[in-house]
């Protein structure tokens, strides 16, 4: 351009280039919704006999919603009658074990680890593993692992790879407990602010 | 007495559910068993943690965004020529709105960098940063032409107006000021503490519903009836609400090129005004702060085409 640019053209791009450099210094890589499942009110311990928080499912715009119930293997019990999988107030079968399971979308999968002694079930241990592709984070099972009988070993997360990262998270919107925000991705993949 | 009753029906409730676990257990069940108690060569299975989107990809949509603009802005300065428009125009709404599913956006983007500005705990990512700042840089020289066929809102309803009727001058300029109430507004939920923050815009967005082919379906009733708006009456998301649409005008002010209207062949013919959907042509001439590059006066004028190639010069 022949005429080059004006004052004012100059004082705005000024103003830009510093206000733009000011948020440059404190600005992330990536920032990512998590859940601290310590403020969770199905997985937070103590809160017991509290009706199941299902507002992940209800308010994500994802379909299915983009929270999965997740189990932290080094923390479950692998008990034989697991009170998330089973509904443990349903009568129990000729087995000797409960005879409704818990989850309304069947995504618990029930599998002994070694042999089974069939004299003594009980003590055998059991892996149970969440079908992602079922789940769709109702709480159910995360508020049945918790006292008396389980050792809160499910918690809700984000699925990274799901979430399309809303500005303006439904969830968080209505979440009783705040207890999802925004979290630098590195420490997502840490998982520093998820360790309950 | 209430209050017996109450523990009395916890204390069912809870033999209800210990019921079941009277089984004969002999290991402990009060912590978690580890492999080594576990035996016969058991691995603790891992954890999946699915990763968020690699950051390259973010940073293509950053560069996407400049090319996006660079483009819109050769077609209107130099080629002058809607039909490219229109394509550029699809592109957008294929790229930013239905494959990225309409985020980030710069629109979105204002109350994130208002947070940043006024939180010093607030993680802002840089591709946010930039999503904000390089649209409204792109104004000062050359107009909006990030809201011609970069937007992806802003494209969508560009394409589906087929039938554009005037709105009277008056009740234009008075709606027009509509976008600014909603950026003050915008601003004032995004400066609130945590707890009652609110980013309006995202929430009240119509169109992100669509692209995302989910969401409630009041949202996308209202994306639609938009659209079906959008018809007649031209871009009445850009004109009347959008609040960054607002900031552009404000900077685009201060431009000196964009669409230029015949400047030096012209008939006074008025094609192009009647042309205009968005009343940004006034006395011949395109208003800086309203003209939307969506080069319809292009089309219009029968001085423009392959044979009379007028390059802007205003």
């Amino acid at each position: 351009m022949s005429k080059g640019f004006s004052r004012r053209q100059v004082v705005a791009v000024t103003g830009l280039g510093l206000t733009a450099g000011f948020l440059v210094k404190k600005a992330e890589g990536q920032v990512v919704w998590q859940i601290d499942s310590k403020s969770c009110v199905n997985s937070k311990l103590g809160e017991v006999g509290v009706k199941v928080c299902d507002l992940c499912v209800k308010e994500c715009v994802v379909t299915q919603s983009a929270v999965r119930a997740v189990n932290e293997f080094s923390k479950c019990g692998r008990c034989c009658v697991c009170p998330a999988y089973f509904n443990v107030k349903s009568a129990v079968g000729k087995d000797g074990l409960p005879s409704e399971k818990l989850c309304p979308r069947d995504a618990i999968l029930r599998k002994p680890i070694g042999e089974v002694d069939p004299n003594d079930p009980a003590n055998n241990f059991y892996e149970y593993v969440i079908d992602e592709a079922k789940c769709d984070g109702c709480g159910k099972c995360v508020m049945a692992c918790k006292e008396p009988a389980g050792l809160g070993s499910i918690v809700l997360r984000v699925r990274h790879d799901l979430c399309v990262n809303c500005n303006n998270c439904a969830i968080s919107q209505a979440c009783p407990k705040d207890a999802i925000t925004q979290w630098p991705a590195l420490k997502a993949v840490l998982g520093l602010s998820e360790t309950a | 007495m209430s209050r017996l009753w109450a523990v009395v029906a916890l204390l069912c409730a809870l033999t209800g559910s210990v019921w079941a676990q009277a089984l004969p257990y002999e290991r402990p069940v009060d912590r978690a068993p580890q492999e080594k108690s576990i035996g016969g060569g058991y691995k603790t299975p891992d954890v999946q943690k699915p990763l968020p989107r690699k950051g390259w990809l973010e940073i293509t949509d950053v560069v996407l965004l400049a090319a996006a603009m660079g483009v819109s802005v050769w077609i209107v300065v130099k080629r002058r020529n809607r039909r490219w428009l229109m394509a550029l125009s699809a592109t957008s709404v294929a790229y930013f709105g239905f494959y990225r599913e309409g985020c980030v956006c710069p629109i979105g983007s204002i109350q994130n960098v208002t947070v940043a500005l006024t939180d010093g705990h607030y993680h802002i990512p840089m591709v946010v940063t930039a999503t904000f700042f390089l649209p409204l840089l792109v104004a000062v020289f050359y107009g909006r032409a990030f809201c011609g066929g970069v937007c992806a809102l802003g494209s969508l309803q560009e394409l589906v107006l087929i039938r554009p009727v005037q709105v009277p001058k008056k009740l234009d300029r008075a709606l027009g000021w509509l976008k600014y109430v909603y950026l003050l507004a915008a601003i004032g939920f995004a400066v609130l503490p945590l707890a009652q923050r609110d980013f309006v815009i995202c929430r009240f967005d119509p169109f992100v519903s669509l692209f995302r082919r989910s969401g409630f379906a009041h949202m996308l009733a209202l994306g639609a009836a938009f659209l079906v708006l959008g018809m007649f009456v031209g871009r009445p998301y850009c004109r009347y609400l959008c609040p960054y649409g607002g900031l552009l005008a404000w900077f685009s002010r201060l431009s000196s090129r964009g669409v230029s209207i015949t400047p030096n062949k012209e008939l006074d013919c008025g094609l192009c005004t009647d042309a205009c959907p968005y009343g940004a042509i006034e006395k011949m001439r395109a208003v800086r702060a309203n003209c939307l590059y969506c080069a319809r006066c292009y089309e219009a004028c029968p001085r423009e085409g392959p044979l009379v190639q007028l390059r802007g010069q205003a």
